[in-house]
């Protein structure tokens, strides 16, 4: 690829940016980011806010106690302030009927519900019955059941009469590990045991979101490109523009300014919505604390440093290069806007495989822990602009193997910016029926670049 | 300076269809590059700018490799070309500014070609109170004559010193046909180097020294056109008399291409056929009318030579 090729590409790259910040599209749809990034941390606290109104987020007011179990010196004033869950929360010993005090607990006016301890076959029952009404919540329930049962697993301890030490070994934790025959101890005499890489399910979720996200955002700037190009194309402004610049520089100009124009929005996104959690935390409410902290993993705020952040945009940079390159190319086979979709198909299935790989190394990664498969993910080109930046955030890309995936991105780059000079000439004033993949290598193979 | 394509060939794949053409500008002026649809003439014009490669051949313009994207270099393509939805002013500095015009300059040529083609109100529509256009300024609203004209601004913004015009006048009412005329004939007072391709034979007789007749991508006839012209002699004789002479025009062997109730348009071998008949007019006192010999027009010159190439066929 000769630089010749690409001189010009500032004027298009100008030009492609300004019309695409100035477009409708872009101003709607940066409003609209930008209201949900400044709204998002508001509602959430607002939201937790009204939960936990009134003292908590239980807002039963008395509990029916009705034991019929041995355990008896069950400690419910542990329970009945917990902070920020329980406020002033009564128990009420019960020596009255049960079918008696349900039917009070559907006329009272006041949150409250029956517990009936009992036991069955060597199991204790915590169950719990509310009114009709549907003023006490399930979420609720579930959380007193919760607080309920770790005093009666208390009171059960005390009742059995086990010390402290004896509940200590009762208590201990059993783990397994793994080790190979003649591996099993370093030259430093340490144990070799296989550690637990796998991750969680809020982890997962999270590597699944960033996966999704950034094919969202690579197929909407890849598609962006392509449009302009087959647009381009099908109104001829395509030869009032090669008479001044090279085609490679039309793709050059055009994949950068929709880059930029891809960040701008997603920067944008990212620091309002960091602006809008930290005013939203100061200012709103002091309860729930830092709303990112109180639902992300800890791990994943800790790295959510300046190098990381720097590196999950380079990453997220080169891959919409490579996508965008790679929809410009099947972009230009086509000669009209109604072919674009059928000559997208490349892109397409490119992009989806790239995805689908990150999204199953990410469920393997939950399951398995590191594994050969999550490596093949991070370091192959078509899956490692979506998975890489979540691995990364979550600590499980190491820096080589970050380095091994830029490095091999940007020379699938390369090899695509190759690609695309030899056979972009011809293809970008194509017209007629829409060239096929197998037509594309044949034109690379004849193409005789430069002998113009 | 002068423009040189020498032994110029492209195929696709086995499809030869620019085949070894050879034509020379040597001085200012208009150059018609003339074929049938398919000819290979829009391949040439597009081989000469830089966009396609080609198999084998030159390009050169002062002996060195034709460069269009660093050369003053104008196209007006066959297909107009616009963005549909950017404003026009918006493209038609990006014209410029890809041609390295600066931006005041670009403003000022803008101003000076909108007013000069009667597109200022689209270009640089009137605001209202509010700040809003008044008239759309973007080319999908736009006439197709006046998004030629927004077209032959941009290919004339860099005051290039070569201009392709490609198909120029189709589709463009008289009072634009002639407006046009007027621009391309000051472009060439200006002593700029044009080419120009059309179907409009009498606009090509009209503007063009020198052409070259295309078919199917192969040269049937190129030169000098009123040497061509020459070449062919005065064949072609209308004559008006105030009898009927069909009965001398027979005898003498001449072909009578065309005949209307007043006129006769005669194919005459060479000149001394024609003063054959016309003596014998006179002799039979026969009043004649009209009597007109010339050369062939270029129309007639076309479709004789792209006429026998498929005939031979």
């Amino acid at each position: 690829m000769k630089m010749s090729n690409i001189s010009g590409w500032k004027d298009v790259f100008n030009f492609t940016l300004v019309q695409t910040l100035k477009s409708k599209a872009f101003i709607i749809g940066y409003i609209i980011f930008v209201i949900f990034s400044l709204l998002i941390f508001p509602v959430m606290n607002y939201v937790l806010d009204k939960d936990t109104e009134d003292g908590g987020l239980i807002k039963i007011k008395s509990v029916h106690v009705f034991n019929e179990t041995e355990i008896k010196n069950i400690d419910f004033d542990k329970i009945s302030n917990l902070e920020n869950v329980v406020n002033d929360l009564k128990f009420i010993p019960e020596d009255r009927n049960y079918e008696d005090v349900l039917e009070e607990i559907e006329t009272e006016k006041e949150p409250s519900v029956a517990l009936k301890i009992s036991k069955d076959e060597g199991t204790y029952i915590l169950h719990f019955t509310k009114s009709t009404g549907g003023i006490v919540k399930n979420a609720e329930l579930e959380l007193l059941g919760n607080a309920v049962k770790e005093s009666f697993e208390r009171a059960i301890i005390d009742y059995a009469d086990i010390s402290d030490a004896q509940l200590k070994v009762v208590k201990s934790q059993v783990t397994s590990r793994i080790s190979t025959v003649g591996k099993e101890i370093d030259s430093e005499g340490n144990e070799i045991v296989v550690e637990d890489t796998s991750i969680s399910y809020n982890d997962y979720w999270f590597l699944y979101g960033v996966i999704f996200a950034l094919l969202m955002i690579t197929i909407m700037a890849s598609s962006k490109i392509a449009t302009s190009i087959v647009m381009e194309k099908s109104s001829k402004v395509i030869e009032q523009l090669l008479i001044s610049v090279k085609p490679l520089a039309i793709v050059v100009g055009k994949t950068l300014a929709t880059l930029v124009a891809v960040l701008i929005q997603f920067i944008s996104i990212i620091v309002l919505a960091f602006v809008s959690n930290k005013i939203t935390s100061n200012a709103m409410s002091q309860q729930n604390g830092n709303v990112i902290e109180n639902y992300i993993n800890p791990e994943i705020v800790n790295n959510l440093g300046v190098d990381n952040i720097l590196i999950c945009l380079i990453i997220m940079a080169l891959g919409i290069i490579f996508y965008s390159t790679l929809a410009a190319l099947a972009g230009s086979t086509a000669s009209r806007v109604e072919e674009m979709g059928e000559s997208l198909s490349l892109f397409t299935i490119a992009s989806l495989i790239g995805a689908y790989i990150g999204m199953g190394a990410a469920g393997s990664l939950m399951g398995m822990g590191d594994n050969p498969f999550v490596y093949f993910a991070l370091i192959f080109p078509l899956s490692s602009p979506f998975i890489l930046p979540g691995a990364v955030l979550l600590g499980k890309s190491s820096i080589l193997i970050t380095i091994i995936s830029v490095i091999l991105l940007i020379i699938s780059i390369i090899l695509l910016f190759n690609f695309t000079a030899k056979v972009y000439e011809t293809l970008i004033l194509h017209t007629g029926n829409r060239i096929k993949i197998k037509e594309l290598f044949k034109m690379a193979k004849n193409s005789k670049e430069g002998q113009i | 300076m002068a423009l040189s394509v020498q032994n110029l060939t492209k195929k696709y794949g086995e499809k030869v269809v620019v085949d070894n053409l050879s034509f020379e500008m040597n001085k200012p002026g208009v150059f018609a590059l003339l074929g049938t649809n398919g000819a290979g003439k829009t391949t040439t014009i597009r081989i000469i700018l830089g966009m396609l490669s080609y198999n084998s051949g030159k390009v050169l313009w002062d002996g060195k490799p034709f460069d269009a994207i660093n050369m003053s270099v104008g196209y007006l393509a066959e297909e107009r070309g616009l963005y549909p939805k950017y404003s026009l002013l918006d493209q038609l500095l990006y014209f410029a500014k890809l041609r390295n015009v600066p931006k005041k300059e670009a403003i000022k040529r803008i101003k000076y070609w909108s007013e000069r083609l009667l597109v200022e109100e689209y270009v640089f529509p009137p605001k209202t109170r509010r700040g809003r256009n008044t008239k759309s300024n973007r080319a999908e609203q736009l006439s197709k004559g006046n998004q030629q004209k927004i077209q032959l601004m941009a290919a004339l913004l860099a005051d290039p010193q070569f201009l392709i015009l490609d198909e120029p006048l189709s589709g463009l009412d008289p009072v634009n046909t002639d407006l046009f005329k007027q621009i391309i004939r000051e472009e060439i007072a200006k002593e700029k180097y044009l080419i120009m391709s059309s179907h409009q034979m009498p606009t090509i007789e009209e503007f063009c020294s020198d052409i070259v007749i295309l078919d199917r991508g192969k040269t049937v006839l190129q030169g000098n056109l009123n040497e061509i012209k020459k070449d062919y002699g005065r064949v072609n004789l209308f004559i008006k008399a105030d009898k009927d002479i069909n009965e001398h025009i027979s005898q003498l062997g001449i072909k009578i291409q065309n005949k209307t109730p007043s006129e006769y348009h005669l194919k005459v071998q060479n000149e001394e056929q024609a003063m054959a008949l016309l003596s014998k007019l006179i002799e039979e006192k026969i009043p004649v009318v009209k009597f007109e010999l010339r050369e062939p027009s270029l129309h007639e010159i076309f479709v004789e030579k792209v006429g026998n190439v498929h005939e031979d066929e």
